[in-house]
């Protein structure tokens, strides 16, 4: 039951009684204002009328997780891949894009300098607002997305993030999204010198942009988007394949003749939940990308197809949780393989797959981790050029 | 932030609000500060695989908990509000923004709707004996209003329902104007059209002559609530519009000057319409 009102005349009375020394050292202390403070440089009491915008990037700065390398398990065992070709990798782990921002973000809770690489969140020439919420809905044992590209256009990226990418200590690969061959260009253009940058992913399939899926699903529009960024640039080029496409290996067989250094198998697959009470899709696009163990199989399989189609190296994504995940995309003819949406759940992921893939070469005394791939492929292994 | 494994120590039933959690997690609750939240996971596989993310109800350093209001909406949600005492919850944080508390306020006013009271009333703990403070809570029912025994017997409650099983009947924005030339300063939490209509009235205010409770409004605190992902900052999935551009209230909030939030019909207004 709440008490009888009190006058504000009273209230001021009790106020002044209360108030004590104590009280404003306590306040500073918080983390609050601690993390104003560590984001604007002022103490908290000059925050008279607060504006809670906060300079997230700078504050991560400060916190980035470092380990030694003498305490990571994977230590001395041989883990180094092709992710693709020129792309050689301590290991075969890597971060998908959409899923790890720019690197710096997790680089809070974990050590990335322990990744194979880092793909950063897809980039446009221009800045993006993104789409209409909602963004997000949970599957079963997935989720599907439609964020819209949101990002800040390659010359921005560049400037802010590549100062960063350049401290991280983890080879960094721009994930590449347009709507015109001017538009891959220009982005590749813009980063090619980028400080941390060692290769670029095509996405040629972003499912979630009106016009974004057509160069994924036309071996020939693909083909053109490859050959006018390989001629931009010498860094290794990887092509992200989509599901959508009709025939997904004839895609990959087009850009691999067209100069791709490497494939990402596979993008989302597009998928869609309805609100039963609203009647209407949940997704403010409707339609959204479906990722994790949901679409695993899904991955596998498209692997299992193009590794006995082309010669390129293969990273492998989608769904992947575990080392005996990894190994089943590696084992399909995958030389690497990304970790994405798992890693929303549960951060430690991609680095409990490095060391689950070093007790696997260890236990099966492998004397690489290259020994399995392609394993499960009909002639039991997989030659793909290295270096 | 960190990940921390915490120990359900007390569960208890509140109302039609949802369980509330007294959670042992004694490296979040030492980082942790009023308006910001965890993350927490519902199980230990991939199906639900979503965190669901539950602001501070409590935050108890030298004891080391925390608790959280957790509704059982979804498979997560019901999973992680029927931990037992003695289970473990995977908790990822704290995160985001936290409410500031002006050291010169007097007066804190403090609005609340549902479960946006779990901040109010890590503020009405903290701040009750140093200031002067009010707690305004609305609620569909008196089922949906947060005990009176469980705040600061100085904390003066005002409650609102809508159908006037308890304390006023009406919301929280009928009583606000009596309240609000008292008040030096205003933190509010709760659902979008309640935020919404407290905006409305801060445009009407900052239009306004200066009364007695116009700059509380003008400088209003509020956190938000939105779809999530990662809460790490990347996905993007929870942006909603500010004054400041595109905002992730993962990060950049969940607490956000009320100024800044741009609201159209009662909701966030549409993101992707530049």
């Amino acid at each position: 039951m709440p008490s009888a009102r009190v006058s504000p005349e009273e209230r001021l009375e009790h106020a002044a009684e209360g108030e004590e020394e104590r009280d404003a050292v306590e306040l500073a202390s918080l983390d609050g204002a601690t993390i104003i403070e560590a984001a604007t440089g002022e103490p908290e009491e000059a925050v008279a009328t607060p504006s809670i915008a906060i300079d997230a990037e700078r504050l991560a700065d400060a916190q980035i997780v470092t380990t030694k390398e003498e305490t990571w398990p994977e230590r001395g065992v041989d883990l180094e891949v092709d992710a693709a070709r020129g792309l050689r990798l301590k290991n075969p782990v890597l971060t998908a894009s959409g899923t790890f921002g720019q690197g710096i973000e997790y680089a809070e809770l974990i050590d990335v300098s322990r990744l194979g690489a880092i793909v950063n969140k897809g980039t446009t020439r221009n800045p993006r607002p993104g789409n209409p919420q909602y963004r997000i809905a949970e599957t079963p044992a997935g989720i599907l997305n439609s964020i819209g590209l949101e990002n800040p256009g390659a010359a921005e990226v560049a400037r802010v993030y590549g100062p960063k990418w350049a401290k991280l200590r983890v080879p960094v690969i721009v994930n590449v999204a347009g709507y015109s061959v001017d538009d891959y260009v220009f982005v590749v253009e813009a980063l090619a010198q980028t400080p941390g940058v060692v290769a670029f992913e095509l996405n040629i399939s972003c499912p979630n942009v009106e016009g974004g899926l057509l160069f994924g699903q036309d071996p020939a529009l693909a083909a053109e988007v490859t050959r006018a960024v390989r001629e931009t640039t010498d860094l290794p080029v990887i092509v992200k394949l989509t599901p959508s496409a009709t025939d997904v290996v004839a895609v990959a067989r087009a850009v691999e003749e067209a100069g791709a250094d490497g494939l990402t198998a596979i993008n989302t697959v597009l998928g869609m939940r309805i609100d039963t009470a609203k009647r209407r899709p949940i997704l403010g696009t409707g339609s959204g990308g479906l990722s994790g163990p949901a679409i695993r199989p899904i991955a596998v399989h498209i692997t299992y197809q193009v590794a006995q189609a082309v010669s390129i190296p293969i990273i492998g994504a989608g769904g992947v949780t575990s080392a005996d995940d990894a190994l089943e995309f590696l084992m399909a003819g995958a030389s690497a393989v990304q970790v994405g949406t798992a890693t929303f759940a549960d951060p430690e992921v991609p680095l409990r797959v490095i060391e689950g893939l070093a007790a696997y070469v260890r236990e099966q005394k492998l004397s690489s981790i290259r020994d399995v791939i392609g394993a499960a492929l009909p002639n039991g292994g997989r030659m793909v050029p290295r270096g | 932030m960190i990940i921390e494994d915490g120990r359900v120590v007390a569960s208890t039933q509140i109302g039609e609000l949802g369980a509330l959690l007294s959670i042992y997690a004694p490296d979040v609750a030492s980082r942790a500060s009023a308006g910001q939240f965890v993350h927490v996971r519902p199980g230990t596989g991939w199906d639900p695989l979503l965190r669901r993310p539950y602001s501070f109800c409590r935050i108890d350093r030298r004891g080391g908990e925390v608790e959280l209001i957790v509704k059982p909406l979804g498979p997560g949600g019901e999973w992680i509000a029927t931990r037992h005492v003695g289970e473990t919850l995977d908790l990822l944080g704290p995160l985001g923004t936290a409410f500031v508390v002006r050291r010169d306020t007097k007066n804190l006013l403090l609005v609340a709707g549902g479960t946006g009271i779990a901040p109010m009333r890590v503020i009405a703990e903290q701040e009750a004996a140093r200031r002067s403070v009010t707690l305004v809570m609305g609620g569909r029912s008196v089922a949906y209003l947060w005990p009176s025994d469980r705040l600061p017997a100085s904390v003066e409650y005002v409650a609102t329902t809508d159908d006037g099983s308890f304390g006023i009947k009406g919301r929280v924005t009928d009583v606000m104007p009596d309240l609000l030339g008292w008040a030096d300063q205003l933190l509010a939490c709760g659902p979008w059209p309640m935020l919404a209509a407290i905006g409305r009235m801060r445009d009407d205010a900052a239009r306004g002559p200066v009364v007695p409770g116009r700059q509380a409004l003008i400088d209003a605190q509020i956190a938000v609530e939105q779809h999530m992902g990662c809460a790490m900052g990347v996905c993007r999935a929870c942006v909603i519009v500010t004054a400041n551009g595109n905002a992730r209230v993962c990060r950049e909030g969940p607490v956000f000057a009320l100024g800044d939030v741009a609201f159209e019909a009662g909701e966030p207004a549409t993101v992707g319409l530049t």
